[in-house]
């Protein structure tokens, strides 16, 4: 039981916007597709939707549990879609807007009038929006807006959920209390959901399963632990949140950045070679004794105490570039960094790429 | 009060409300009122019996049917048709499009007798067009007809160029958020674009009537003219204005005037209600 796409190639001109994607996702599963802008996570959503075709008619299919519904358009596919910019009806009450998709159904399968008020209520109720269905639109706000837009998809009881950047037009603080409530509606009514995103943080934290994108490829697909753990390639270790990058080489079983030679185990049994090290800045210790060959030498530029970490910017000493730290209140406090002191650092959690590693 | 007055004075980015306001009043009065102020002032040297046998004389009468008849009717079928003209110039590519975009201007442009003596001629007993329709027993020329031909003519680029506009901006989003909910095509249509079409439809007919019921160049040169028949009330004014009969002419006119106001009025509530969804007032 799946919502299923295979070998799906999409051109927009000369921009390939989907070079043979193929996508599973099991049935009640929420799954982010995560990329920068053009990398083609709108259009396999459109495509789910029929709101767009694959160009590769013949090879290419989209599945939903096993029925082929490649080439049937939109209106028959019984895919609930939400956009970015909600594409309410504006000369409609939000009652009537998420009624919409029960009053066009034919004759013979339209539920009665008694029964669509029910339908539209009890979503009224899931939205939380019980009071506002005579108002229209233009007279809510954004965060709303999107949960109108998201009762009007469930309405018809669509096969598959898909929401395109659902939140992206929101102020940062509407958008968190919002993908919590979508998680808490996912966990309540389990429907199968792809959601678009270019934030990291949304994708990762309400997603059974992320997919990353680039250039029109799923360059991985996993659980937010796995990705986050376990990047695939520099391009989604740096996507996936900041990092630092130490250009060294790898060497019996040591990454060797400057002078200093760390251990890394996953360098076991590599070939002698030019690598470059990713470091994220919450696994760098700084330290005011000096380590042997696993620390080096960096001045503190500037720290930033707000908030609930504090962030550090380095400069090593060998001139070879800045980098930055993150440490933890309590780290922060017991060290008393100041800017232009010395300081040893040590990189506790390497990855490295040792191919080619462009992002 | 009087420092409640003070502190809600509003601070308005722009600067001069008094003084456009001031001018805008001053000028519609030279421009609008003051003319209309004198059609009034003319027909109130009438006494009421003579005014009211002048407005219910039966030439008038029919001439007001015809033509607040055949200037609805030409507005009406210009929605439809004009609609359908502004679509293809906004949803279609194709060669030309420019040059017909630019066509339907023309009716704007065009000296209103010469495109009344052009359709005389199209579509007179020899006439092109004439030729063709009279075997089918259609006359255009000297005929109710040929005056609701003559001001759906005219009345064209107001619905194009109304409701243009409004096509190019709505968003293609809304018409895929429908579909994936299951309507058909001509449901998008019918209760997705059409409806949010409506303030823009409502405000092009009004335009395209108003414009209709003034017209007179195009008309009187193939309605024919006859009393009781093809009439237009401009031509009775006409008429009485050339016997300098002012006071009598006036009071035609006064009829036109309000039964035109009352109607563009009606228009632009029922406007105003089809697009009462664009408030923002948080009721």
């Amino acid at each position: 039981m799946s919502v299923e796409v295979k070998n799906v190639i999409k051109k927009f001109g000369s921009f390939t916007a989907l070079d043979n994607v193929s996508l599973r996702v099991e049935s009640g599963e929420l799954v982010a597709l995560l990329g920068p802008s053009g990398s083609g996570k709108t259009t396999l959503l459109r495509t789910i939707a029929g709101l767009e075709f694959p160009d590769n008619t013949g090879e290419a299919q989209v599945l939903f549990y096993g029925e082929d519904v490649t080439h049937i358009p939109a209106s028959q596919r019984k895919a609930g879609f939400a956009f970015q910019h909600y594409a309410l009806f504006r000369h409609m009450s939000v009652f009537e807007n998420i009624a919409f998709g029960l009053r066009v159904r034919p004759k013979e399968t339209r539920p009665p009038e008694k029964e669509i008020r029910a339908r539209v209520e009890k979503l009224l109720h899931l939205i939380q929006l019980e009071p506002l269905g005579n108002r229209f639109p233009s007279q809510l706000s954004g965060g709303q807006r999107q949960r109108v837009a998201l009762a009007r998809a469930l309405a018809v009881e669509p096969k598959v959920l898909l929401l395109d950047e659902p939140f992206g037009a929101l102020d940062a603080k509407v958008r968190k209390e919002l993908r919590r409530w979508l998680r808490h509606l996912h966990d309540e009514i389990h429907i199968t959901t792809l959601f678009v995103t270019h934030d990291q943080e949304e994708a990762l934290e309400v997603s059974d399963r992320v997919a990353i994108l680039r250039d029109g490829k799923i360059e991985q697909i996993g659980t937010p632990e796995e990705i986050y753990d376990h990047p695939a390639s520099p391009f989604v270790y740096d996507f996936l949140g900041n990092v630092n990058l130490f250009s060294g080489r790898v060497k019996d079983g040591a990454v060797v950045i400057g002078d200093t030679e760390i251990a890394t185990p996953t360098a076991a049994g590599e070939q002698d070679s030019e690598a470059v090290a990713f470091v994220r800045p919450h696994d760098i210790r700084l330290t005011r004794e000096a380590g042997g060959a696993r620390t080096f030498r960096a001045r503190v530029l500037r720290c930033n105490a707000a908030g609930p970490v504090a962030n550090l910017e380095l400069e090593r000493l060998d001139g070879s570039g800045q980098f930055n730290a993150q440490l933890s209140k309590e780290e922060f406090q017991q060290l008393q960094p100041k800017a232009g002191e010395e300081i040893f650092v040590e990189l506790k959690n390497i990855k490295f790429f040792s191919d080619d590693y462009s992002i | 009060m009087a420092t409640n007055r003070t502190k809600a004075r509003k601070i308005r980015v722009l600067p001069g409300f008094k003084l456009t306001l001031g001018f805008t009043l001053f000028y519609l009065g030279l421009i609008v009122l003051i003319p209309l102020g004198a059609v009034f002032w003319k027909t109130a040297t009438l006494t009421w019996p003579q005014f009211w046998q002048t407005i219910t004389m039966p030439t008038a009468m029919a001439s007001y049917r015809l033509t607040f008849g055949a200037s609805f009717c030409a507005a009406l079928v210009n929605v439809v048709f004009g609609l359908i003209v502004a679509w293809v110039l906004v949803r279609y590519e194709f060669f030309g499009k420019k040059i017909v975009d630019a066509l339907v201007d023309l009716p704007f442009a065009l000296p209103t007798a010469v495109a009344g003596i052009t359709l005389a001629t199209l579509y007179s007993e020899h006439g092109w067009l004439g030729k063709l329709l009279l075997p089918l027993g259609i006359t255009v020329a000297n005929s109710r007809l040929g005056i609701f031909v003559a001001l759906t003519f005219i009345g064209l680029p107001f619905i194009v160029r109304t409701v243009q506009p409004i096509l190019e901006d709505l968003d293609p989003e809304l018409e895929e958020a429908a579909s994936s909910l299951g309507a058909s095509r001509w449901q998008v249509f019918w209760r997705v674009i059409l409806p949010m079409l409506t303030p823009a439809l409502l405000t092009g007919f009004a335009l395209a009537f108003a414009r209709a019921l003034g017209e007179y160049g195009s008309v009187i040169f193939i309605a024919g003219n006859k009393p009781m028949l093809t009439q237009i009330t401009p031509l009775i004014i006409m008429q009485e204005l050339d016997m300098f009969d002012y006071p009598k002419a006036t009071a035609i006119a006064v009829v036109m005037l309000v039964v035109s106001f009352v109607l563009l009025l009606s228009i632009n509530v029922l406007q105003w209600w089809t697009n009462r969804y664009n408030t923002n007032n948080l009721a």
